[in-house]
């Protein structure tokens, strides 16, 4: 049935129902939704036809090649694997999961958390001087007595003159020199207070007796791990700032491109809401907001990184991702119409419309003749009676604010604004015209 | 029940439970695959994930602590052992973890031991754990799933927990059934239903009953009851595609040809990201080729209009409508290559004359001809010995009781012609596995009287298509499924018959042994021509004939021939 009253359709857009004739496909649409909500299907065909329709005006360079696409294969690839699908069964372990490692981890929180109030203890009020510094140490963590330690504990080597004993500044407990590990002052601070500036110079050579502190193996274990927690939360390179930079341009850039879309297929309709410089504006928007990620894309994408390495692959990725974004999404934009097109399609709307204002009026000339016969010259009274205050009409002021707001959206780009202003100001103008009808005579 | 659209959820719903962020994807091999079939690398690089790593690659340590990690694995302890290393060393900031089938509480808890800086988020199981084909059509690639006619303990594990998850994803609690003279099916369907016994909370909290319609049916079949669809020359696009270059993982390769453009050396055909191939993958050769001279008409008419470019108005056109252009001529360069080397195969071969003999020894009975017809071919040099041996094992399964059978005096042929051994041997082996003794079907309808008179018609009548002459044997025991005349003596149903499941309208069919293309197509146009119907078709693997030699001579390995005693020249 689609095909048979295409035409009809494109002449005039009549509601099959009650064969009134509407403006435009999505006012037709709205009458239809509110009057006859009970017809759906109806409606799914109309909004079918409309589509067709849409498409017939809308003879871009696009669609056609895209139809002799489809034309050419002739193969249907019917929708049956189409319904409803959804998501299948999933099942979460994570609760078990994280009782598990609490309970775990627990009994090292606490170890940890020991020894980090002992740490703080030792580097904030450490002394300069050698030999105060040890018996400061010994003051904060007592050491183990060792005379009737014959081995270290640790490697089952026997002490001697040679092989001397030492004390974790931790725990304190006896190790011997080999088994020590040394935990470089500065990078004990900045565990202690992560707020601490902290300088990086002596990162590259190990910290000897000298610059750091002596630890055995669990205690040096532990607090690494704490280190490593505490750094990879603070883990926020140039890299990771310039992603979230592009991030939230192509989250900018989406309801942008859906927004432009939009406002084209209604200047293609012929509706009056947007201007054409309105649209080239947005479009500008969203070449600015493309140059913009792919100069963010280009400069992760030139981030120093071994060749080969992951990084580096990842660099070039996010590069990828982005151009084919750009490509993709933002510069597939569909063409504007020229001036003339528009106002082609627009003559013919009017037109249109005038005609079926003609014909409105016509019709209610003839009601308001039979009507005045039945109901006599009281009704005509009555209603003279609403038609001489019409210069202070409220509905005229209203209008006028909104063309004033309309105005501000406009130039602040908040087109979806203009949209809803837009429709509000029609149904104000149907409302005074409905009005001054049925005041005159 | 789309398959396709089941595995892609669960990708996508992972991808978006880790929340904004760059993202790397830690996957093993089976799940790379899982994944690659229903993703392609743009369009998973537009869900923010920019690298895909192997839990079993050499690990290096650069740490990318930015990084939000997905790690999606089948749970197997080769993995947990893996994912344990890993997590005491984390490499990534926050962890994600997926598995593709039932973990055991076990796995969980050395893994949560394991993770002492905190980093894990999720841990999570998502049943994704087969190959998503096309909509309606599934494998887990595996080639030579018996071994001396046996099960591989390995597979079947595999298999049924493929199928169990199959279940899951698509939410539905089917009732099992499967081919009563195949000790492998009864094996399966038996792990199937233990597999489903376990999970039955995980069942009946997540998959509502529905008494309005009947059971679902998971029906598991043989692939020794049909060996003939495998040994035939396919003439629609997909068949022929697999048939002649083999498509593994929807993906061609084309290295081996001379002048490929380097674009071209390895093609992807998958029929959710490429338009024609969709539309196409069903057509058969000769459409194809007519297809592919219009559209190439057409670009070479667009290709024109756009080199005369003048003026800035006809660059700015160019440019607005180059990246459609650009894409679609990519497409179709590409099945141009495609069918280009498909259609030099056939010539080169003589395929077409191959083929219609390979037909008739199928559907119709004319031993005399036949063997002539088979001998001359056998003697044509232009001839391929897979080809040919491919003929001889048709004659071998069709005129195995026949009382002037030649198979001998064919195997000596087909050594004079040069075939390797292997090939000679491997046309007795498929006697071995699939002749008469091994089939429950009146395959070659020589029984069923109805068939005959039917085929008598045929004869008399000439045939449409003297290459598409053959319907696999799947599609009547789809038709008496979905009718409810599949008789249950043949094919049990598991825990007893209810009745209920009578005329089942979602049906997944699983052959041991592995599924083709044509039996794809045949599933296909079953749905299109039942409505409310939903067929899902699934294989240990999908085969060609290449392939299906290969998992002959595996089903056989170490057991000795019992009904080709008497071929000796082997």
């Amino acid at each position: 049935m689609a095909a048979a009253n295409d035409d009809e359709i494109l002449e005039g857009f009549l509601c099959p129902i009650c064969k009134a004739d509407l403006k435009s496909a999505s006012q037709l649409t709205n009458h239809f939704e509110s009057l006859h909500s009970e017809e759906q299907d109806v409606l799914r065909s109309l909004k079918d036809i409309f589509g067709k329709a849409k498409k017939i005006i809308l003879n871009t360079e696009d669609t056609e090649l895209r139809e002799t696409f489809d034309r050419a294969l002739k193969f249907s690839y019917t929708d049956y694997y189409n319904e409803e699908q959804s998501i299948g069964v999933s099942r979460s372990s994570s609760d078990y999961f994280k009782g598990v490692r609490s309970a775990r981890l627990e009994r090292y929180a606490t170890e940890t958390n020991k020894l980090l109030i002992r740490l703080d203890k030792l580097v904030c009020n450490m002394p300069n001087d050698h030999s105060q510094r040890k018996q400061h140490e010994q003051e904060v963590v007592p050491w183990l007595d060792g005379s009737s330690v014959k081995l270290c504990p640790n490697c089952a080597r026997t002490f001697n003159l040679t092989r001397r004993k030492h004390h974790c500044r931790l725990c304190g407990s006896l190790l011997c020199h080999d088994c020590s590990l040394f935990l470089d002052i500065n990078v004990a601070r900045s565990i202690v207070d992560p707020s601490a500036p902290q300088t990086s110079s002596h990162l590259d050579h190990d910290a000897t007796e000298k610059t750091g502190l002596r630890l055995c193996e669990h205690c040096y274990n532990l607090i690494e791990l704490r280190k490593e927690v505490q750094e990879s939360r603070n883990a926020k390179t140039a890299l990771v700032t310039a992603y979230e930079q592009m991030r939230s341009l192509m989250d900018q850039a989406k309801p942008a491109v859906s927004m432009y879309e939009k406002m084209c297929q209604s200047l293609f309709d012929g509706e009056t809401t947007y201007n054409l410089s309105d649209v080239n504006a947005l479009r500008g928007r969203i070449g600015k907001l493309a140059e913009g990620i792919d100069v963010l894309s280009k400069k992760i994408a030139t981030f120093p990184a071994d060749p080969g390495t992951r990084q580096a692959r990842l660099q070039n990725s996010i590069r990828q991702a982005a151009a084919h974004f750009i490509k993709e999404d933002l510069l597939s934009l569909p063409k504007l119409p020229t001036e003339a097109q528009i106002e082609e399609v627009r003559r013919q709307r009017y037109e249109r419309a005038e005609r079926q204002i003609q014909m409105e009026r016509r019709r209610m000339e003839r009601e308001r003749e039979r009507h005045d016969e039945l109901a006599g010259p009281s009704a005509r009274e009555r209603e003279n009676t609403t038609n001489d205050h019409d210069d202070d009409n409220p509905l005229l002021e209203q209008m006028n604010i909104i063309r004033g707001y309309i105005k501000d959206a406009r130039e602040g780009m908040r087109f979806e604004e203009v949209a809803i202003l837009e429709a509000n100001l029609k149904e104000l103008k149907k409302e005074y015209h409905l009005q001054k009808l049925s005041s005159k005579p | 029940m789309n398959v396709i659209q089941a595995v892609k959820m669960y990708i996508t719903k992972m991808t978006e439970e880790s929340g904004p962020g760059m993202k790397v994807i830690l996957m093993d091999k089976e799940t790379t695959s899982i994944v690659s079939m229903v993703y392609s690398q743009s369009e998973i690089l537009q869900k923010e994930v920019y690298l895909f790593e192997r839990i079993d690659a050499p690990s290096n340590r650069d740490h990318l602590k930015h990084l939000k990690c997905i790690v999606f694995l089948r749970p197997t302890s080769v993995n947990i052992a893996l994912l344990s290393k890993e997590l005491r060393n984390p490499k990534y900031g926050v962890y994600f973890i997926y598995f593709s089938n039932v973990v055991s509480k076990a796995d969980v808890k050395t893994l949560a031991e394991c993770d002492e800086q905190e980093t894990v988020r999720e841990v999570q199981e998502v049943f994704a754990d087969y190959l998503a084909v096309d909509r309606h059509l599934f494998s887990f690639n595996i080639v030579g799933c018996l071994h001396g006619r046996l099960w591989n303990q390995q597979h079947l594990q595999r298999c049924a927990q493929g199928l169990l998850a199959l279940l899951l994803s698509l939410k539905r609690r089917a009732a099992v059934r499967y081919e009563a003279a195949s000790e492998p099916c009864a094996r399966l369907a038996e792990r199937v239903r233990d597999l489903l016994r376990r999970e039955a909370v995980l069942m009946d909290n997540n998959i509502p009953f529905n008494g309005d319609i009947p059971t679902p049916q998971l029906l598991i079949i043989d692939r020794r009851d049909d060996p003939v669809t495998p040994l035939l020359n396919q003439w629609t696009y997909q068949a022929m595609v697999h048939e002649l270059l083999t498509i593994k993982n929807n993906r061609v390769s084309l290295a081996h040809l001379p002048d490929v453009h380097k674009d071209f050396k390895e093609v992807v055909l998958a029929s959710e990201q490429d338009e024609f191939y969709a539309k196409n993958l069903y057509s058969n050769f000769g459409e194809i080729g007519q297809t592919m001279k219009t559209l190439m008409d057409e670009f070479q008419k667009k290709a024109k209009s756009h080199q005369k470019v003048e003026s800035i108005a006809d660059m700015k056109n160019f440019v607005e409508t180059y990246p459609l252009f650009k894409k679609m001529s990519g497409t179709v360069t590409k099945h141009v290559t495609v069918v280009g080397e498909l259609s030099s195969c056939v010539s080169k071969h003589n395929l077409l004359e191959v083929s219609e003999l390979e037909q008739e020894i199928s559907c119709q009975s004319d031993h005399s001809k036949h063997l002539q017809r088979l001998k001359s071919l056998i003697s044509n040099d232009a001839v391929r010995h897979q080809d040919a041996a491919k003929l001889v094992a048709l004659y071998a399964l069709r005129y195995e009781k026949h009382a002037s059978n030649a198979l001998p005096s064919l195997v000596d042929a087909l050594k004079a012609r040069g075939a390797p051994e292997p090939l000679a041997r491997g046309v007795v082996e498929v006697l071995e596995y699939g002749g008469a003794h091994a089939r429950q079907s009146d395959l070659f309808g020589l029984q069923d009287a109805v068939k005959i008179t039917k085929r008598l018609f045929k004869g008399l009548n000439g045939v449409e298509n003297i290459y598409t002459q053959h319907t696999p044997l799947l599609k009547d025991t789809i038709e008496d499924l979905i009718k409810g005349k599949l008789r249950e003596n043949l094919y049990p149903t598991l825990g007893g018959d209810d009745g209920y499941g009578r005329r089942p309208q979602d049906i997944i069919v699983f052959i041991v042994g592995g599924a083709t293309y044509e039996e794809a197509l045949c599933v296909h146009t079953i749905n299109q021509a039942y409505p409310g119907v939903r067929v899902v078709l699934g294989g240990t693997t999908i085969h060609n004939s290449a392939s299906f030699f290969q998992e002959v001579t595996s089903a056989l390995q170490g057991v000795h021939r019992t009904h080709t005693r008497h071929i000796r020249n082997v």
